[in-house]
């Protein structure tokens, strides 16, 4: 059975991820998580315009044919480290002759050699891209830190993506952290050329621990990216997870965040910025399942040129999970006419004792300010820049890590002055 | 140095200046007084470059090139500075970023050296002290939630440090208590020299008490109605504008 061009174009992936899965089928011990992917991936259409939450974003970039060739390398340097402890995959599979990993971290790798008991159900995961990868799942790094334990240093993850040709690798990571711990992670996504990265990334931070996390994507911007991401924070402990992209030919995050320990404390941030004629949609859910948690979110998105962010923010409060705290803001800066932006919060609360907020606005650079600093001598380009600057840069004075924060200054610089109109 | 003939300028299709005529040679200090809505902010945001304000007959020359032609940036470099009546907050932006860049910009377009980064804070510095701000200021967003009268002192720093030829004062004097106007009036007295003009647009006398203007000018719809040396603003001062606009007002 093959595609052929005449098929819609999510028939076509559908037939190319049902081949993939079908060629990594094998028996070890992670087969029975790779068949019910499978049989996920056998029942359910890809996503088109009409599905709702990809009204926004097209698929299209994937006719160049993606999900037919598996990533396999162009000889890319790494970059240079942010930690001391870094443990490196290149598409998709683990390096350990460039890994260096703390003591306090047990690493597992995916790779059927045996099973792991907290794999995650593919009905969690809920996107055909994660099936795909659970489907396809032979490598990867879980990381596991004990009870009770302080990771000093924060630990980099640098799953770098490299062909000279349309193609794609699948990504794991998965970070247990355990109860009463304390770990900052930093994954880091890198990629030259048009390879799609296929990321599924599962963070499970354990009663009373601490976790700061961070998602960088700084990837090229010929390359696409497809990310789910799953939060579980346990009974009271504290998530913080920090997400900083630039924009390219497709970007797009399945953020889920399951509040099912009371107690729990979450907050996400994130900063986008869409350069060139790039793509970024990041659809963010946090489900509040139980009491008493607490989960806020602050997102700011600024696209130049013509550039495409979208945004769909959901805060769902089930019924039992009085007491709930929940905020979502996000916030956008349009640089240039030809820029778009859409942004929809969505709210489900089926509990009265609950207090909720939500915002988004999109706006331009204010022409007050943009005065001022021209009437100081500072021209119309160097102003822009700086108040788009400006405008994220109260997001990286509150990172707890400033070694990200000075990591990600010149490199939003840089995207900034990327994302100014052609002249 | 300003040689503004019969200007004319309109603001939202609205025409408030009608004809303003004003020539201010170097060294001279000259206050533009005048009732509410007479056209004072709108003269000044004309001359600096504001969008929105439209000339529409006239000419506004500075140095002998016409303001019109030139982008707001470039009448900073040819040496003319605007202190806001009211500045612009900008969070994300710290003062210190804001006075590089400034600093930058227009040193280089006026050819002079550069300043590394150890000789602009030197001098950031000095200027807070100058205008008696903690020079912790500078570490902060532009103006981000600076008290009215830090705000106004921010701009005199500003203005100290980019020795503008020709300074323009917007109502510098709103909103300061008299420690503040002192100051201000301190910083503004210090760049007064031969090469520089400074004109001060105000509705109140009290800070030529502290600045003393060689010329004062009225301004009421839109034209200079009368001009003097500055007796002409204790003058006002008692007097009010009625008695040379024709209508009641009472005394400031």
């Amino acid at each position: 059975m093959s595609a052929t061009a005449q098929e819609p174009l999510n028939v076509q992936l559908k037939q190319q991820a049902l081949a993939l899965a079908r060629a990594g089928l094998r028996e070890d011990a992670l087969q029975s998580v790779r068949r019910d992917a499978l049989a996920l991936l056998e029942h359910t259409e890809f996503p088109d315009k009409r599905t709702e939450q990809w009204k926004y974003t097209s698929l299209q970039a994937l006719t160049a044919g993606h999900l037919t060739r598996v990533a396999r390398g162009n000889g890319a340097s790494l970059p240079a480290p942010l930690a001391t402890h870094r443990l490196v995959l290149i598409n998709g599979h683990y390096q350990p002759a460039l890994s260096q990993l703390p003591d306090s971290i047990t690493l597992t790798r995916f790779d059927g050699s045996r099973a792991l008991a907290a794999e995650t159900a593919s009905d969690t995961l809920r996107t055909p891209f994660a099936w795909l990868n659970n489907a396809t799942l032979t490598d990867g790094l879980q990381l596991d830190i004990a009870d009770n334990t302080v990771v000093d240093a924060p630990v980099e993850v640098l799953l770098l993506a490299t062909d000279d040709a349309p193609s794609h690798c699948q990504t794991r990571l998965r970070v247990q952290l355990g109860h009463h711990s304390r770990a900052t992670v930093i994954e880091r996504y890198a990629a030259t050329g048009p390879v799609l990265t296929n990321a599924v990334t599962e963070l499970v931070a354990g009663a009373g621990s601490q976790l700061t996390h961070y998602r960088l994507q700084a990837e090229s911007p010929e390359s696409l990216h497809i990310g789910t991401l799953i939060i579980a924070p346990g009974r009271d402990s504290n998530v913080h997870s920090c997400q900083l992209m630039q924009g390219n030919v497709l970007r797009r995050n399945d953020v889920r965040a399951i509040m099912a320990e009371s107690g729990a404390s979450l907050a996400l941030n994130g900063i986008f910025v869409g350069r060139g004629n790039s793509h970024i949609d990041n659809q963010i859910t946090v489900e509040h399942r139980v009491p008493h948690c607490h989960s806020e979110q602050l997102f700011k998105g600024m696209a130049g040129d013509t550039a495409k962010l979208v945004f769909n923010g959901r805060i769902h409060i089930f019924e039992g999970a009085k007491g709930t705290n929940a905020e979502l803001s996000n916030k956008n800066l349009l640089l240039t006419p030809g820029a778009e932006v859409d942004t929809k919060p969505e709210l489900e609360i089926y509990n009265d004792d609950v207090k909720c907020s939500h915002g988004t606005t999109c706006g331009q650079l204010d022409a007050q300010s943009l005065f001022y600093l021209r009437s100081r001598g500072i021209d119309a380009a160097e102003a822009k820049r700086m108040l788009g600057f400006g405008f994220v840069n109260e997001l990286l004075g509150a990172l707890p890590d400033q070694a990200v924060a000075e990591w990600a200054r010149p490199w939003l610089e840089q995207a900034l002055t990327e994302a100014e109109p052609a002249k | 140095m300003l040689d503004i003939r019969n200007l004319r300028a309109t603001v939202a299709g609205e025409e408030i200046l009608k004809g303003l005529n004003l020539s201010v040679k170097p060294g001279e200090v000259h206050a533009i007084m005048g009732p509410n809505g007479s056209g004072k902010s709108t003269l000044t945001n004309v001359l600096s470059g504001r969008d929105g304000y439209a000339i529409t007959g006239g000419e506004a020359l500075f140095e002998g090139r016409d303001l019109a032609e030139l982008e707001p940036e470039e009448r900073a470099h040819a040496g003319l500075f605007l202190a806001f009546q009211y500045p612009v907050e900008i969070p994300g932006v710290s003062n210190l970023e804001f006075l590089k860049a400034s600093l930058e910009a227009t040193r280089k377009a006026q050819g002079k050296e550069p300043w590394d980064a150890v000789t602009l804070l030197r001098h950031a510095r000095e200027t807070c002290k100058q205008v008696d701000l903690d020079p912790q200021f500078l570490k902060r967003g532009v103006n981000e939630g600076f008290s009215g009268g830090e705000k106004k002192r921010n701009e005199i720093m500003q203005m100290l440090l980019l020795q503008p030829k020709l300074a323009l004062l917007d109502e510098t004097d709103s909103g300061l208590d008299i420690d503040a106007l002192q100051v201000v009036a301190r910083g503004v007295n210090s760049l007064r020299s031969p090469e520089r003009a400074i004109v001060l647009v105000t509705h109140y006398q009290r800070l030529l008490d502290y600045i003393v203007p060689d010329y004062v000018h009225v301004l009421a719809n839109g034209r200079i109605l009368k001009s003097g040396g500055k007796e002409l603003a204790l003058e006002l001062e008692q007097r009010g504008y009625g008695w040379l606009t024709g209508e009641e007002e009472a005394s400031a």
